[in-house]
């Protein structure tokens, strides 16, 4: 098509093309070796030395591995309670523990493996997204103990590490209940799969429990396997506005970071004490900025950090750690917050109907 | 079509017929589509399909996505194919979420077009510098540039009160948004106006409420950065087809080697068309973290590639690119109303009725074998909105890609893309 007629020309075009090759893949060797330095295994701080533990290597019987999930540490949710646990069990167990954050869904099976090689005793996979590669990996390396968070996986070495998100999700259905004026509620789920589901059937179950006449406003913000709905703020806020818009005066949002956009549509919708919002799995009040914190009634709170020690501990004082491990109110694995004082005046309540699901007279559902 | 060429010079010499314009063809289109929704709105009695909402919502979805069609049209008009705009999107956000957290929400806007364009202009080194293929330039900067963010943000944001390596800790400052006096019951100089709109909206008449609704939708706490957004696209128009930099910048796309005889420099085009490009794609980026308040990453989520579609669905205009974000922020926009699944309802008996109405119309033209597929769509629509009385909510999350299909689908008929765009040139190149 096209003839070039200087063949100097010609050179200096392939010799500028070898020079911009060499240069992007410099960049992309950067990038993805900034990625992989944060994430390659890091034995844990000097914790280990202070617990008595000389053994650095991770070839010990009590050497635990733990795959985050994408974000990794430093998202302020789940991912850092599942290394507080660790940094727990290194601290109090001297467990020799190692770290890995995938960059993308290729690599997780790879990650994990990875661990395994190391000679790690145990493998813990943070997130449900970790189902394939945890399977796979549990039968690959029958001597390996693994576990997954918020995920059944049905193999003898692994421990599935699930929480009763529904007991959870009904004390502040009833919180919201309790709170709210107008008769009408909100539900924001991130992705609607299964799991959100179970954060709808409680928040449902407790709100009517409450006020049986109460209308909850659903929304889902991606399906799967579209995930985007977790980190996409704008969306949450879009559907928080037009529940506030509908007359929901209190809305729960079970959406990873799109829930922070719920939060600022909060503060649009109305004065503080007159519309609320409610947060997940850790405590957001102590997330968001000041001018925000007066909207955030409380938090369903999902303790990863128990869960992850608790598993580490059994497996490291020789227990059978594997198989289900259903973390209820019960043993305080979920729960709500109180930071703020929006919640003290209902207390009681909630408190009470903690004591009933504990007692088994109330039966959360699971499905809406 | 033939009829109006064939017709205008004897019979309208003087006076050329407003009937047989394309502009009154565009308002005719216009109105029975009104009409349409308007008709769906009461049979299905679903107030929210055209309520201000609704239309607020889909201003709101469709911005950024617009912001990144108009990068990537000045991109291509200049000769470079811009794969890459997510990557400066994603660049837009990392550097807004750092800037609104420091400086404010303005020096977000400012600092998302500097971020977009750092990657323009890193990827401009690679097209058209070093004649890299454009489409792996692209794909390089869409693969490089989350990983930027992510080390800026654990560099930045870690430590800091509300901040995390996913998250910037929030702007300081909301940029604050417009209701336009008496129409939309803004404020004026303190003073609530009335809000006549929002009067004829709740009447729920036939047209009038739902024009109503729309315009409502489009003048009520519209915040600053989506009306530069609406400006931008006015003043991309006019420096494209009435400044001399424009001309050059689509000559470089259409003929380098002739601009380049006629002393136009290519390069220096291209270079400034992937500055521009970068600037856009990296403002939208910045729209989206003003909207929510801060950086989180991931936010970006494919708007960028929604957005070349809809420059596609566009033909290469900055007016069809913003009807194709303006139609798909609706769609979605729908989707993130309470009870989205009857609205989608609402839409499907909208489509029958347009379907019908098409039918109607090709059998009054005689065209009688395209009248009959169209009425097995049309009877496909019809039965779907009375099957589906609580949609599946998959066919609900599917809807604004499947109305961005059918529509560039539709469009892409008679579609032309500058003629040169994406191959990489050099002097002395023919």
């Amino acid at each position: 098509m096209y003839h070039n007629h200087h063949p100097e020309g010609e050179n200096m075009i392939k010799s500028k093309k070898l020079l911009a090759i060499a240069a992007l893949a410099a960049l992309g060797l950067a990038a993805c070796g900034s990625d992989s330095s944060s994430s390659s295994s890091t034995d844990a701080p000097d914790t280990t030395e202070a617990a008595g533990t000389t053994d650095a290597t991770a070839t010990g019987d009590c050497a635990v591995g733990v795959v985050y999930d994408i974000t990794g540490r430093g998202d302020r949710s789940f991912n850092d309670a599942a290394g507080a646990g660790l940094d727990k069990a290194a601290a109090e167990l001297g467990v020799t523990a190692s770290e890995s954050t995938p960059t993308g869904d290729g690599d997780r099976a790879e990650r994990v493996q990875g661990l395994v090689d190391e000679g790690n005793g145990m493998v813990l996979g943070v997130g449900f997204l970790f189902g394939d590669a945890i399977t796979e990996a549990a039968a690959n390396n029958p001597d390996t103990t693994f576990a997954i968070v918020d995920s059944v996986v049905d193999a003898p070495n692994v421990a599935s590490l699930v929480f009763a998100e529904e007991q959870g999700s009904f004390l502040v259905g009833a919180a919201a209940a309790l709170k709210s004026t107008t008769g009408t509620i909100g539900f924001i789920g991130g992705v609607e799969n299964d799991l959100i589901k179970k954060f709808e059937a409680g928040y449902t179950a407790g709100a009517k429990q409450i006020n049986p006449d109460i209308e909850v406003l659903v929304n889902y913000i991606s399906q799967p396997p579209d995930f985007s709905g977790f980190s996409d703020p704008a969306r949450g806020k879009e559907i928080a506005a037009s529940q506030y818009e509908a007359g929901a005066d209190v809305i729960y949002s079970a959406a990873g970071g799109s829930g922070l956009g719920a939060f600022e549509a909060a503060a649009d919708a109305g004065a503080p004490g007159d519309v609320w919002a409610i947060g997940v799995d850790s405590d957001q009040y102590n997330l968001v900025s000041p001018e925000l914190q007066p909207y955030i009634l409380t938090s369903m709170l999902k303790k990863v950090d128990v869960a992850t020690f608790n598993t580490i501990k059994t497996f490291c004082e020789g227990g059978d750690a594997s198989g289900v491990q259903v973390f209820d109110l019960s043993v305080d694995g979920v729960g709500y917050s109180t930071t703020g004082g929006f919640v003290d005046d209902i207390a009681a309540q909630l408190d009470d109907l903690k004591a009933q699901i504990v007692a088994g007279d109330i039966v959360v559902p699971t499905a809406p | 079509m033939t009829a109006t060429i064939d017709a205008a010079p004897i019979e309208t010499a003087d006076r050329p017929s407003f009937l047989h314009s394309a502009r009154f063809r565009m308002l005719a289109i216009v109105v029975i589509g009104i009409g349409v929704m308007s008709a769906a709105r009461l049979i299905a009695d679903n107030p929210d399909i055209t309520s201000s909402g609704t239309f607020g919502a889909g201003l709101r979805t469709a911005a950024p996505i617009a912001l990144a069609g108009l990068a990537g049209l000045v991109a291509e008009r200049s000769g470079t194919v811009n794969i890459g705009i997510e990557g400066m999107m994603v660049m837009g956000t990392i550097f807004a979420g750092w800037w609104g957290w420091e400086f404010g929400p303005w020096m977000a806007l400012v600092g998302g077009i500097v971020g977009g364009m750092l990657a323009a202009l890193l990827m401009s080194l690679a097209t058209t510098t070093f004649g890299v293929n454009h489409i792996v330039a692209g794909v390089a900067i869409n693969l490089i540039a989350p990983g930027i963010a992510r080390f800026m943000a654990s560099e930045l944001f870690v430590g800091v009160q509300g901040g995390s390596v996913t998250s910037s800790p929030g702007n300081s400052g909301s940029i604050g948004a417009f209701t336009v006096p008496f129409l939309s019951g803004g404020d004026l100089f303190g003073w609530q106006s009335p809000d006549i709109l929002g009067k004829l909206e709740d009447t729920g008449w036939f047209m009038i409420a739902d024009i109503s609704g729309l315009a409502k939708g489009l003048t009520t706490a519209v915040t600053w950065d989506v009306v530069l957004t609406i400006a931008l696209f006015f003043g991309i128009s006019y420096l494209l087809w009435h400044m001399r930099l424009g001309l050059r910048l689509r000559f470089a796309g259409e003929r380098p080697s002739a601009a380049d005889s006629l002393g136009v420099s290519v390069h220096k085009m291209r270079w400034i068309g992937m500055a521009i490009s970068g600037g856009l794609a990296g403002m939208g980026g910045a729209v989206l973290v003003l909207f929510s308040n801060r950086y989180l990453e991931n936010q970006v989520s494919g708007r960028g590639f929604l957005g070349l579609a809809t420059m596609i669905f566009g033909n290469w205009m900055p007016a069809g690119t913003a009807i194709g974000a303006g139609l798909f922020g609706f769609a979605q926009g729908i989707t993130l109303r309470t009870g989205p699944g009857d609205l989608v309802r609402t839409l499907l008996l909208a489509a029958a009725i347009a379907l019908i109405l098409l039918v109607v119309w090709m059998l009054v033209q005689r065209n009688y074998a395209p009248a009959g597929t169209v009425t097995v769509f049309a009877v496909v629509a019809l039965w779907s909105y009375f099957a589906a009385q609580s949609p599946n909510n998959q066919l609900v999350f599917v809807t604004p890609y499947v109305v961005t299909l059918i529509a560039v689908s539709i469009g892409a008929q008679r579609l032309r893309p500058p003629a040169e765009e994406g191959i990489p040139w050099f002097k002395g190149m023919q």
